[in-house]
Protein backbone atom coordinates (compact mmCIF):
# COMPACT_ATOMS: atom_id res chain seq x y z
CA UNK A 1 0.00 0.00 0.00
CA UNK A 2 1.54 3.05 -1.45
CA UNK A 3 -0.58 5.49 -0.01
CA UNK A 4 -0.75 4.44 3.76
CA UNK A 5 3.30 4.23 3.20
CA UNK A 6 3.51 8.17 1.73
CA UNK A 7 1.04 9.38 4.54
CA UNK A 8 3.07 7.33 7.79
CA UNK A 9 6.53 8.41 6.33
CA UNK A 10 5.21 12.37 5.86
CA UNK A 11 4.28 11.72 9.56
CA UNK A 12 7.46 10.38 10.73
CA UNK A 13 9.21 13.27 9.24
CA UNK A 14 7.34 15.57 10.54
CA UNK A 15 7.61 14.43 14.25
CA UNK A 16 10.68 14.08 14.17
CA UNK A 17 11.71 17.61 12.97
CA UNK A 18 9.27 18.40 15.81
CA UNK A 19 11.37 16.44 18.24
CA UNK A 20 14.46 18.75 17.21
CA UNK A 21 12.71 22.00 17.10
CA UNK A 22 10.40 22.43 19.46
CA UNK A 23 11.78 24.13 22.72
CA UNK A 24 9.84 23.05 25.37
CA UNK A 25 11.33 19.50 26.19
CA UNK A 26 8.01 18.17 26.89
CA UNK A 27 6.68 18.89 23.16
CA UNK A 28 9.54 17.11 21.70
CA UNK A 29 8.71 14.31 23.74
CA UNK A 30 5.29 13.80 22.69
CA UNK A 31 6.46 14.29 19.26
CA UNK A 32 8.50 11.52 19.59
CA UNK A 33 5.78 9.26 21.07
CA UNK A 34 4.35 10.42 17.54
CA UNK A 35 7.22 8.92 15.70
CA UNK A 36 7.58 5.94 17.73
CA UNK A 37 3.99 5.21 17.09
CA UNK A 38 3.94 5.45 13.11
CA UNK A 39 6.99 3.52 12.91
CA UNK A 40 4.58 0.56 15.04
CA UNK A 41 2.11 1.72 12.05
CA UNK A 42 4.69 1.08 9.59
CA UNK A 43 5.29 -2.19 10.53
CA UNK A 44 1.36 -3.21 11.11
CA UNK A 45 1.32 -1.76 7.38
CA UNK A 46 3.95 -4.24 6.57
CA UNK A 47 1.90 -7.55 7.78
CA UNK A 48 4.39 -7.44 11.45
CA UNK A 49 1.90 -7.08 13.99
CA UNK A 50 3.56 -8.57 16.93
CA UNK A 51 6.40 -6.14 16.26
CA UNK A 52 4.18 -3.42 15.99
CA UNK A 53 2.49 -3.79 18.99
CA UNK A 54 5.52 -4.64 20.62
CA UNK A 55 6.58 -1.25 19.60
CA UNK A 56 3.87 0.26 20.82
CA UNK A 57 4.04 -1.46 24.22
CA UNK A 58 7.74 -0.96 24.77
CA UNK A 59 8.76 2.19 23.48
CA UNK A 60 5.58 4.36 23.34
CA UNK A 61 4.13 2.60 26.37
CA UNK A 62 6.75 2.16 29.13
CA UNK A 63 10.10 4.33 27.99
CA UNK A 64 8.20 7.61 26.66
CA UNK A 65 5.61 7.35 29.44
CA UNK A 66 8.74 7.30 31.71
CA UNK A 67 10.47 10.09 30.18
CA UNK A 68 6.93 12.44 29.98
CA UNK A 69 6.45 11.87 33.70
CA UNK A 70 10.51 12.37 34.40
CA UNK A 71 10.42 15.54 32.24
CA UNK A 72 6.89 17.04 34.04
CA UNK A 73 8.35 16.38 37.43
CA UNK A 74 11.22 18.19 37.08
CA UNK A 75 9.71 20.82 34.55
CA UNK A 76 13.08 22.16 33.35
CA UNK A 77 12.37 25.94 32.14
CA UNK A 78 15.49 27.06 31.00
CA UNK A 79 17.68 25.02 28.13
CA UNK A 80 21.11 24.03 29.98
CA UNK A 81 23.52 24.25 27.45
CA UNK A 82 26.55 21.66 28.30
CA UNK A 83 28.93 23.15 25.12
CA UNK A 84 28.82 26.64 23.87
CA UNK A 85 26.73 27.21 20.74
CA UNK A 86 29.79 27.34 18.44
CA UNK A 87 31.06 24.13 19.59
CA UNK A 88 27.21 22.13 19.54
CA UNK A 89 27.22 23.52 15.95
CA UNK A 90 30.51 22.32 14.47
CA UNK A 91 29.96 19.01 16.07
CA UNK A 92 26.22 18.23 14.56
CA UNK A 93 27.31 19.22 11.70
CA UNK A 94 30.25 16.84 11.64
CA UNK A 95 28.15 14.21 13.03
CA UNK A 96 25.26 14.89 10.28
CA UNK A 97 27.48 14.77 7.82
CA UNK A 98 29.08 11.73 8.62
CA UNK A 99 24.92 10.49 8.20
CA UNK A 100 24.27 11.93 5.47
CA UNK A 101 27.44 10.48 3.52
CA UNK A 102 26.64 6.84 4.69
CA UNK A 103 23.43 6.94 3.79
CA UNK A 104 23.29 9.55 0.98
CA UNK A 105 25.23 7.15 -1.57
CA UNK A 106 22.89 4.47 -1.36
CA UNK A 107 19.97 6.47 -1.97
CA UNK A 108 21.28 7.84 -5.01
CA UNK A 109 22.61 4.33 -6.13
CA UNK A 110 19.04 3.25 -5.45
CA UNK A 111 17.28 5.85 -7.32
CA UNK A 112 14.05 5.71 -8.12
CA UNK A 113 13.01 3.76 -5.02
CA UNK A 114 10.14 1.09 -5.89
CA UNK A 115 8.66 -1.38 -3.65
CA UNK A 116 9.90 -4.98 -3.97
CA UNK A 117 7.00 -7.09 -5.26
CA UNK A 118 8.05 -9.69 -2.79
CA UNK A 119 5.81 -11.15 -0.36
CA UNK A 120 5.88 -9.54 3.22
CA UNK A 121 8.07 -10.76 6.27
CA UNK A 122 6.69 -13.10 8.40
CA UNK A 123 6.31 -11.26 11.58
CA UNK A 124 4.31 -13.88 13.46
CA UNK A 125 4.96 -14.74 16.97
CA UNK A 126 5.73 -18.46 16.44
CA UNK A 127 8.46 -17.58 13.70
CA UNK A 128 9.74 -15.05 15.96
CA UNK A 129 9.86 -17.12 19.34
CA UNK A 130 11.56 -20.15 17.56
CA UNK A 131 13.83 -17.77 16.01
CA UNK A 132 14.60 -16.10 19.74
CA UNK A 133 15.11 -19.33 21.81
CA UNK A 134 17.43 -21.63 19.23
CA UNK A 135 19.11 -19.31 17.18
CA UNK A 136 19.90 -16.65 18.99
CA UNK A 137 19.50 -17.87 22.55
CA UNK A 138 22.42 -16.33 24.20
CA UNK A 139 21.71 -12.97 22.55
CA UNK A 140 18.27 -13.01 23.79
CA UNK A 141 19.33 -14.27 27.92
CA UNK A 142 22.41 -11.57 27.62
CA UNK A 143 19.85 -8.74 27.02
CA UNK A 144 17.49 -10.24 29.86
CA UNK A 145 20.87 -10.33 31.95
CA UNK A 146 21.78 -7.01 31.50
CA UNK A 147 18.36 -5.26 32.11
CA UNK A 148 17.87 -7.38 35.27
CA UNK A 149 21.60 -5.89 36.43
CA UNK A 150 20.27 -2.61 35.28
CA UNK A 151 17.40 -2.45 37.06
CA UNK A 152 19.45 -3.51 40.57
CA UNK A 153 22.03 -0.87 40.06
CA UNK A 154 18.88 1.08 39.67
CA UNK A 155 17.17 0.47 42.73
CA UNK A 156 20.86 0.73 44.69
CA UNK A 157 21.84 4.26 43.47
CA UNK A 158 17.86 5.23 44.09
CA UNK A 159 18.28 4.03 47.79
CA UNK A 160 19.42 6.59 50.33
CA UNK A 161 22.58 6.48 52.44
CA UNK A 162 21.14 6.29 55.90
CA UNK A 163 18.20 7.86 55.28
CA UNK A 164 14.51 6.70 55.74
CA UNK A 165 14.07 3.66 53.24
CA UNK A 166 10.42 4.72 52.41
CA UNK A 167 11.69 7.81 51.09
CA UNK A 168 14.16 7.94 48.30
CA UNK A 169 16.15 10.92 47.27
CA UNK A 170 14.73 11.98 43.66
CA UNK A 171 17.76 14.52 42.87
CA UNK A 172 19.99 16.80 44.92
CA UNK A 173 20.80 20.18 44.47
CA UNK A 174 19.11 21.70 41.52
CA UNK A 175 15.60 20.86 42.27
CA UNK A 176 14.39 22.29 45.34
CA UNK A 177 11.56 19.57 45.54
CA UNK A 178 8.34 21.97 45.04
CA UNK A 179 6.78 21.19 41.46
CA UNK A 180 5.68 23.01 38.84
CA UNK A 181 2.45 23.09 36.58
CA UNK A 182 3.62 23.25 33.30
CA UNK A 183 2.22 25.10 30.10
CA UNK A 184 3.91 29.04 28.99
CA UNK A 185 3.49 31.61 31.71
CA UNK B 1 -13.56 -1.57 -1.97
CA UNK B 2 -16.47 -4.31 -0.74
CA UNK B 3 -13.53 -5.38 2.56
CA UNK B 4 -12.84 -1.20 3.51
CA UNK B 5 -16.71 -0.82 3.70
CA UNK B 6 -17.21 -3.98 5.37
CA UNK B 7 -14.35 -2.91 8.13
CA UNK B 8 -16.52 0.83 8.28
CA UNK B 9 -19.32 -1.01 8.56
CA UNK B 10 -18.02 -3.32 11.57
CA UNK B 11 -16.23 -0.16 12.89
CA UNK B 12 -19.31 1.80 13.19
CA UNK B 13 -21.51 -0.80 15.18
CA UNK B 14 -18.20 -2.05 17.28
CA UNK B 15 -18.41 2.38 18.07
CA UNK B 16 -22.67 1.73 18.85
CA UNK B 17 -21.40 -1.14 21.36
CA UNK B 18 -18.91 0.77 23.02
CA UNK B 19 -20.73 3.96 23.61
CA UNK B 20 -23.97 1.75 24.76
CA UNK B 21 -21.96 -0.12 27.25
CA UNK B 22 -20.48 2.99 28.25
CA UNK B 23 -23.80 5.03 28.70
CA UNK B 24 -25.10 1.51 30.70
CA UNK B 25 -22.12 2.14 33.00
CA UNK B 26 -23.05 5.87 33.45
CA UNK B 27 -26.59 4.82 34.22
CA UNK B 28 -25.71 2.33 36.54
CA UNK B 29 -23.24 4.67 38.48
CA UNK B 30 -25.60 7.43 38.90
CA UNK B 31 -28.53 5.47 39.68
CA UNK B 32 -26.67 2.48 41.31
CA UNK B 33 -25.20 4.62 43.60
CA UNK B 34 -28.22 6.36 44.98
CA UNK B 35 -29.67 2.63 45.52
CA UNK B 36 -26.35 2.01 47.68
CA UNK B 37 -26.24 5.13 49.61
CA UNK B 38 -30.12 5.10 50.44
CA UNK B 39 -31.06 7.70 48.31
CA UNK B 40 -33.84 8.38 45.45
CA UNK B 41 -31.21 9.74 42.55
CA UNK B 42 -32.00 11.29 39.10
CA UNK B 43 -35.54 10.66 38.42
CA UNK B 44 -37.11 13.53 37.34
CA UNK B 45 -36.16 14.83 33.86
CA UNK B 46 -38.76 13.94 31.17
CA UNK B 47 -41.49 12.99 33.88
CA UNK B 48 -43.45 16.09 33.29
CA UNK B 49 -44.35 15.43 29.48
CA UNK B 50 -47.75 15.07 29.26
CA UNK B 51 -49.94 15.30 25.64
CA UNK B 52 -52.68 17.58 27.55
CA UNK B 53 -54.18 20.09 25.02
CA UNK B 54 -51.55 19.05 22.00
CA UNK B 55 -52.41 18.64 18.39
CA UNK B 56 -55.97 19.69 19.49
CA UNK B 57 -57.71 21.35 16.81
CA UNK B 58 -61.14 22.41 15.44
CA UNK B 59 -60.76 22.09 11.60
CA UNK B 60 -63.10 19.11 10.98
CA UNK B 61 -60.72 17.45 8.23
CA UNK B 62 -57.40 17.29 10.17
CA UNK B 63 -59.27 15.64 13.60
CA UNK B 64 -58.70 12.21 12.86
CA UNK B 65 -55.39 12.86 11.60
CA UNK B 66 -54.74 14.59 14.94
CA UNK B 67 -56.07 11.80 17.13
CA UNK B 68 -54.03 9.43 15.51
CA UNK B 69 -50.70 11.70 16.52
CA UNK B 70 -51.81 12.28 19.43
CA UNK B 71 -52.83 9.31 20.49
CA UNK B 72 -51.01 6.45 18.71
CA UNK B 73 -47.65 8.45 18.40
CA UNK B 74 -47.51 11.29 20.52
CA UNK B 75 -48.86 9.24 24.33
CA UNK B 76 -47.21 5.91 23.93
CA UNK B 77 -43.76 7.96 22.95
CA UNK B 78 -44.25 10.32 26.19
CA UNK B 79 -44.99 7.66 28.19
CA UNK B 80 -41.85 5.56 27.67
CA UNK B 81 -40.22 9.05 27.70
CA UNK B 82 -41.92 9.55 31.32
CA UNK B 83 -40.53 5.78 32.24
CA UNK B 84 -37.40 6.62 31.51
CA UNK B 85 -37.07 9.75 32.86
CA UNK B 86 -37.95 7.96 35.97
CA UNK B 87 -35.47 5.16 36.39
CA UNK B 88 -33.00 8.33 35.59
CA UNK B 89 -32.03 7.56 31.85
CA UNK B 90 -33.00 11.00 30.48
CA UNK B 91 -31.35 12.99 32.90
CA UNK B 92 -27.73 10.62 32.33
CA UNK B 93 -27.88 10.23 28.41
CA UNK B 94 -29.74 13.38 27.03
CA UNK B 95 -29.59 15.74 29.63
CA UNK B 96 -26.35 15.63 31.00
CA UNK B 97 -24.59 15.43 27.57
CA UNK B 98 -27.18 18.27 26.48
CA UNK B 99 -25.40 20.44 29.49
CA UNK B 100 -22.22 19.44 28.54
CA UNK B 101 -22.26 20.60 25.32
CA UNK B 102 -23.79 24.17 25.81
CA UNK B 103 -21.80 24.81 28.75
CA UNK B 104 -18.94 26.88 28.17
CA UNK B 105 -15.36 25.69 27.47
CA UNK B 106 -12.92 27.03 29.61
CA UNK B 107 -9.51 27.08 28.76
CA UNK B 108 -6.71 27.89 31.59
CA UNK B 109 -4.70 31.02 30.36
CA UNK B 110 -1.37 30.69 28.80
CA UNK B 111 -1.45 26.59 28.14
CA UNK B 112 -1.04 25.19 25.17
CA UNK B 113 -4.30 24.78 23.27
CA UNK B 114 -3.47 22.11 21.00
CA UNK B 115 -2.29 19.45 23.93
CA UNK B 116 -5.32 21.09 26.43
CA UNK B 117 -7.69 19.79 23.52
CA UNK B 118 -5.44 16.43 22.68
CA UNK B 119 -5.66 15.74 26.78
CA UNK B 120 -9.50 14.30 26.61
CA UNK B 121 -9.37 13.15 23.09
CA UNK B 122 -6.19 10.83 24.45
CA UNK B 123 -8.52 9.25 26.74
CA UNK B 124 -10.89 8.02 24.75
CA UNK B 125 -9.32 6.88 21.68
CA UNK B 126 -7.25 4.49 22.65
CA UNK B 127 -9.68 2.47 24.72
CA UNK B 128 -12.23 2.79 21.65
CA UNK B 129 -9.26 1.65 19.35
CA UNK B 130 -8.86 -1.31 22.03
CA UNK B 131 -12.71 -2.44 21.27
CA UNK B 132 -11.61 -3.17 17.47
CA UNK B 133 -9.86 -6.11 18.47
CA UNK B 134 -12.48 -7.88 20.57
CA UNK B 135 -14.54 -10.65 18.87
CA UNK B 136 -18.26 -9.36 20.32
CA UNK B 137 -20.28 -12.64 18.72
CA UNK B 138 -19.56 -15.80 16.99
CA UNK B 139 -19.19 -16.06 13.39
CA UNK B 140 -22.34 -15.86 10.88
CA UNK B 141 -22.18 -17.39 7.42
CA UNK B 142 -24.45 -15.68 4.59
CA UNK B 143 -24.03 -17.68 1.52
CA UNK B 144 -20.56 -18.61 1.29
CA UNK B 145 -19.50 -15.65 3.64
CA UNK B 146 -18.49 -15.80 6.55
CA UNK B 147 -18.50 -12.65 8.68
CA UNK B 148 -16.39 -12.43 11.95
CA UNK B 149 -18.04 -9.83 14.46
CA UNK B 150 -14.44 -8.19 14.82
CA UNK B 151 -13.22 -5.02 13.36
CA UNK B 152 -9.22 -5.79 13.32
CA UNK B 153 -8.96 -9.54 12.64
CA UNK B 154 -4.95 -9.61 13.81
CA UNK B 155 -3.30 -12.49 15.29
CA UNK B 156 -2.36 -10.64 18.54
CA UNK B 157 -5.24 -9.29 19.57
CA UNK B 158 -4.43 -10.30 23.35
CA UNK B 159 -1.18 -8.17 23.08
CA UNK B 160 -3.24 -5.23 21.47
CA UNK B 161 -5.28 -4.61 24.29
CA UNK B 162 -1.58 -4.13 26.56
CA UNK B 163 -0.74 -1.60 23.68
CA UNK B 164 -4.01 0.47 23.86
CA UNK B 165 -3.48 0.40 27.77
CA UNK B 166 -0.08 1.69 28.27
CA UNK B 167 -1.47 4.43 25.30
CA UNK B 168 -3.90 5.04 27.46
CA UNK B 169 -1.61 6.73 30.45
CA UNK B 170 -0.94 9.99 27.99
CA UNK B 171 -4.01 11.06 27.82
CA UNK B 172 -4.10 11.28 32.13
CA UNK B 173 -0.43 12.84 31.37
CA UNK B 174 -1.12 15.64 28.83
CA UNK B 175 -4.38 16.53 30.58
CA UNK B 176 -2.66 17.31 33.85
CA UNK B 177 0.41 18.53 32.33
CA UNK B 178 -1.78 21.45 29.92
CA UNK B 179 -4.30 22.41 32.86
CA UNK B 180 -1.77 24.38 34.29
CA UNK B 181 -2.45 24.22 38.19
CA UNK B 182 -0.80 22.07 41.07
CA UNK B 183 -3.49 20.06 41.19
CA UNK B 184 -4.17 18.55 37.87
CA UNK B 185 -0.14 18.15 37.69
CA UNK B 186 -0.35 16.23 40.85
CA UNK B 187 -3.67 14.06 40.06
CA UNK B 188 -1.95 13.01 36.33
CA UNK B 189 1.77 11.85 38.41
CA UNK B 190 -0.47 10.00 40.89
CA UNK B 191 -2.49 8.49 37.42
CA UNK B 192 0.46 7.75 35.34
CA UNK B 193 2.90 6.21 38.70
CA UNK B 194 -0.54 4.07 39.17
CA UNK B 195 -1.30 2.96 35.70
CA UNK B 196 2.69 1.99 35.25
CA UNK B 197 2.66 -0.29 38.55
CA UNK B 198 -0.43 -1.87 37.45
CA UNK B 199 0.22 -2.71 34.24
CA UNK B 200 3.26 -4.72 35.27
CA UNK B 201 1.33 -7.55 36.88
CA UNK B 202 -1.19 -6.95 34.12
CA UNK B 203 1.23 -7.66 31.52
CA UNK B 204 2.26 -11.18 33.76
CA UNK B 205 -1.59 -12.19 34.14
CA UNK B 206 -1.46 -11.88 30.42
CA UNK B 207 1.36 -14.05 29.74
CA UNK B 208 -0.16 -16.59 31.87
CA UNK B 209 -3.14 -16.66 29.82
CA UNK B 210 -1.29 -16.71 26.83
CA UNK B 211 0.57 -19.76 28.15
CA UNK B 212 -2.62 -21.58 28.81
CA UNK B 213 -4.29 -21.04 25.68
CA UNK B 214 -1.45 -20.91 23.74
CA UNK B 215 -2.66 -18.19 21.37
CA UNK B 216 -2.81 -14.21 21.13
CA UNK B 217 -5.58 -14.43 19.15
CA UNK B 218 -9.07 -13.49 21.04
CA UNK B 219 -11.25 -15.19 18.66
CA UNK B 220 -9.53 -18.63 19.18
CA UNK B 221 -9.33 -17.91 22.97
CA UNK B 222 -13.10 -17.90 23.14
CA UNK B 223 -13.69 -20.51 20.93
CA UNK B 224 -11.52 -23.09 22.87
CA UNK B 225 -13.63 -21.88 26.24
CA UNK B 226 -16.86 -23.45 24.14
CA UNK B 227 -18.96 -27.19 25.61
CA UNK B 228 -18.25 -27.73 29.52
CA UNK B 229 -17.73 -25.11 31.63
CA UNK B 230 -14.59 -26.62 32.99
CA UNK B 231 -13.05 -25.39 29.64
CA UNK B 232 -13.64 -21.48 31.43
CA UNK B 233 -10.67 -19.64 31.76
CA UNK B 234 -11.47 -19.10 35.75
CA UNK B 235 -10.90 -22.88 36.34
CA UNK B 236 -8.18 -24.14 33.91
CA UNK B 237 -4.90 -25.23 36.38
CA UNK B 238 -7.13 -24.57 39.59
CA UNK B 239 -5.84 -22.42 41.36
CA UNK B 240 -4.11 -20.45 38.64
CA UNK B 241 -6.67 -19.77 36.59
CA UNK B 242 -8.45 -18.23 39.36
CA UNK B 243 -6.16 -15.98 40.72
CA UNK B 244 -5.81 -14.67 37.49
CA UNK B 245 -8.59 -13.66 37.23
CA UNK B 246 -8.53 -11.93 40.95
CA UNK B 247 -5.49 -10.46 39.99
CA UNK B 248 -6.35 -8.79 36.40
CA UNK B 249 -9.64 -7.83 38.27
CA UNK B 250 -7.89 -5.56 41.07
CA UNK B 251 -5.23 -4.09 38.19
CA UNK B 252 -8.39 -3.22 35.96
CA UNK B 253 -10.16 -1.22 38.71
CA UNK B 254 -6.74 0.57 39.23
CA UNK B 255 -6.13 0.59 35.41
CA UNK B 256 -9.43 2.54 35.16
CA UNK B 257 -8.79 4.48 38.22
CA UNK B 258 -12.08 3.95 39.70
CA UNK B 259 -12.93 2.46 42.99
CA UNK B 260 -10.81 2.54 45.75
CA UNK B 261 -7.86 3.46 43.51
CA UNK B 262 -8.95 6.89 42.43
CA UNK B 263 -6.32 8.30 43.96
CA UNK B 264 -5.59 10.45 41.06
CA UNK B 265 -8.79 12.10 41.28
CA UNK B 266 -9.46 11.85 45.07
CA UNK B 267 -11.68 15.18 45.62
CA UNK B 268 -10.81 15.57 49.21
CA UNK B 269 -7.20 16.69 48.60
CA UNK B 270 -7.18 17.40 44.76
CA UNK B 271 -10.17 19.14 43.84
CA UNK B 272 -10.68 16.77 40.95
CA UNK B 273 -7.30 15.49 40.39
CA UNK B 274 -6.00 15.51 36.26
CA UNK B 275 -9.08 17.05 34.65
CA UNK B 276 -9.91 19.73 36.98
CA UNK B 277 -9.07 22.25 34.76
CA UNK B 278 -11.65 20.50 32.02
CA UNK B 279 -15.10 21.90 31.54
CA UNK B 280 -18.32 20.72 29.10
CA UNK B 281 -17.66 18.29 26.69
CA UNK B 282 -13.93 17.61 27.22
CA UNK B 283 -14.90 16.77 30.69
CA UNK B 284 -17.53 14.56 29.75
CA UNK B 285 -14.82 12.82 28.04
CA UNK B 286 -13.00 11.97 30.07
CA UNK B 287 -15.54 10.23 31.96
CA UNK B 288 -16.68 8.55 28.66
CA UNK B 289 -13.19 7.33 28.45
CA UNK B 290 -13.57 5.89 31.81
CA UNK B 291 -16.84 4.24 31.88
CA UNK B 292 -15.84 2.45 28.40
CA UNK B 293 -12.27 1.58 29.96
CA UNK B 294 -14.77 0.06 32.93
CA UNK B 295 -16.64 -1.80 30.16
CA UNK B 296 -13.48 -2.73 28.06
CA UNK B 297 -12.00 -4.38 31.38
CA UNK B 298 -15.48 -6.06 31.74
CA UNK B 299 -14.95 -7.66 28.25
CA UNK B 300 -11.79 -8.92 29.13
CA UNK B 301 -12.31 -10.82 31.97
CA UNK B 302 -15.45 -12.08 30.28
CA UNK B 303 -13.07 -13.39 27.36
CA UNK B 304 -10.12 -14.59 29.30
CA UNK B 305 -12.08 -16.35 32.01
CA UNK B 306 -15.87 -16.51 31.50
CA UNK B 307 -16.37 -18.10 28.37
CA UNK B 308 -17.23 -15.39 25.98
CA UNK B 309 -20.35 -16.22 24.15
CA UNK B 310 -20.69 -19.88 25.34
CA UNK B 311 -23.28 -21.23 27.69
CA UNK B 312 -21.75 -24.46 29.32
CA UNK B 313 -22.91 -27.55 28.29
CA UNK B 314 -24.82 -25.82 25.07
CA UNK B 315 -23.22 -25.62 21.45
CA UNK B 316 -25.09 -23.73 18.89
CA UNK B 317 -25.03 -24.94 15.40
CA UNK B 318 -22.52 -22.96 13.86
CA UNK B 319 -22.48 -19.98 11.06
CA UNK B 320 -25.99 -19.52 12.54
CA UNK B 321 -27.61 -15.82 12.59
CA UNK B 322 -29.74 -16.67 15.49
CA UNK B 323 -27.01 -18.50 17.15
CA UNK B 324 -25.09 -15.13 16.97
CA UNK B 325 -27.35 -13.14 18.72
CA UNK B 326 -28.08 -15.48 21.28
CA UNK B 327 -23.84 -15.60 21.80
CA UNK B 328 -24.05 -12.08 21.13
CA UNK B 329 -26.50 -11.10 24.48
CA UNK B 330 -24.99 -14.23 26.59
CA UNK B 331 -21.81 -11.83 26.27
CA UNK B 332 -22.91 -8.65 26.78
CA UNK B 333 -25.06 -9.94 29.81
CA UNK B 334 -21.72 -11.30 31.72
CA UNK B 335 -19.87 -8.04 30.82
CA UNK B 336 -22.89 -6.05 31.82
CA UNK B 337 -22.45 -8.30 35.50
CA UNK B 338 -18.63 -7.24 35.49
CA UNK B 339 -19.55 -3.52 34.74
CA UNK B 340 -22.29 -3.59 37.80
CA UNK B 341 -19.42 -5.47 39.76
CA UNK B 342 -16.86 -3.09 39.53
CA UNK B 343 -19.12 0.17 40.23
CA UNK B 344 -20.49 -1.88 43.32
CA UNK B 345 -17.22 -2.11 44.58
CA UNK B 346 -16.29 1.33 43.65
CA UNK B 347 -19.69 2.99 45.85
CA UNK B 348 -18.81 0.38 48.49
CA UNK B 349 -14.90 0.33 49.50
CA UNK B 350 -13.28 3.71 50.76
CA UNK B 351 -10.42 5.04 48.98
CA UNK B 352 -6.67 3.42 49.75
CA UNK B 353 -4.12 5.59 50.81
CA UNK B 354 -1.13 6.49 48.44
CA UNK B 355 1.31 3.53 50.29
CA UNK B 356 -1.55 0.97 50.47
CA UNK B 357 -1.93 1.08 46.74
CA UNK B 358 2.01 1.16 45.63
CA UNK B 359 2.39 -1.73 48.33
CA UNK B 360 -0.28 -3.49 46.63
CA UNK B 361 0.64 -3.12 43.55
CA UNK B 362 4.79 -3.74 44.06
CA UNK B 363 4.45 -6.63 46.96
CA UNK B 364 1.54 -8.10 46.39
CA UNK B 365 -0.13 -8.35 42.95
CA UNK B 366 3.36 -8.26 41.17
CA UNK B 367 5.16 -10.82 43.07
CA UNK B 368 1.51 -13.12 43.33
CA UNK B 369 1.31 -13.16 39.40
CA UNK B 370 4.93 -13.88 38.93
CA UNK B 371 4.90 -17.06 41.34
CA UNK B 372 1.49 -18.07 39.70
CA UNK B 373 2.90 -17.71 36.17
CA UNK B 374 5.73 -20.02 37.31
CA UNK B 375 3.42 -22.39 38.45
CA UNK B 376 1.25 -22.29 35.56
CA UNK B 377 4.23 -22.79 33.18
CA UNK B 378 5.33 -25.80 35.40
CA UNK B 379 1.74 -27.60 35.08
CA UNK B 380 1.82 -26.61 31.67
CA UNK B 381 5.09 -28.94 31.23
CA UNK B 382 4.16 -31.72 33.57
CA UNK B 383 1.08 -32.41 31.33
Amino acid sequence: MPLVFVILSALLIASAVGVILFRNPIHSALCLVVNLVGVACVFAALEAHFLAVVQVIVYAGAIMVLVVFVLMLLNSKTEERTLSGVIQLVLSGIIGGCLVSVVGPFIIEQWPIVAREEPPISGSVEALGKVLYTDYIFPFETAGFLVMAALVAAAMLAKTKGGDPNHPRISEGKNDGTIQAGGEQ
Amino acid sequence: MGAVLGIVIKGFLVQQVTLGLASFCTWVERKGSALIQDRVGANRAGTNLYVGEFLKTDVFLLKPFAFIVRNLLLRPAFAVFRFLGSIGVINTLLNDALKALLKEDFVPAGTNLFLHALGPFMAVFPVFLAFGVIPLAPDVQIFDTVIRFQVAEISTGLLFLLAMGSIAVYGVVIAGWTGNNKFSLLGALRAAAQMISYELAMGVVFATVVLHFGTFDLYRVIEMQGGSIANWGVFFMFPTGFLCFLILFIVGMAETKRGPFDLPESESELVAGYFTEYSGMKFLLFWLGEFAEIALFAIVLATFFFGGWHIPFVEFPAGEWWAALIGHAVFIGKVLFFCVLQITIRWTLPRFRYDQLMNLGWKMLLPLSIVNLIVAAAVKLSL
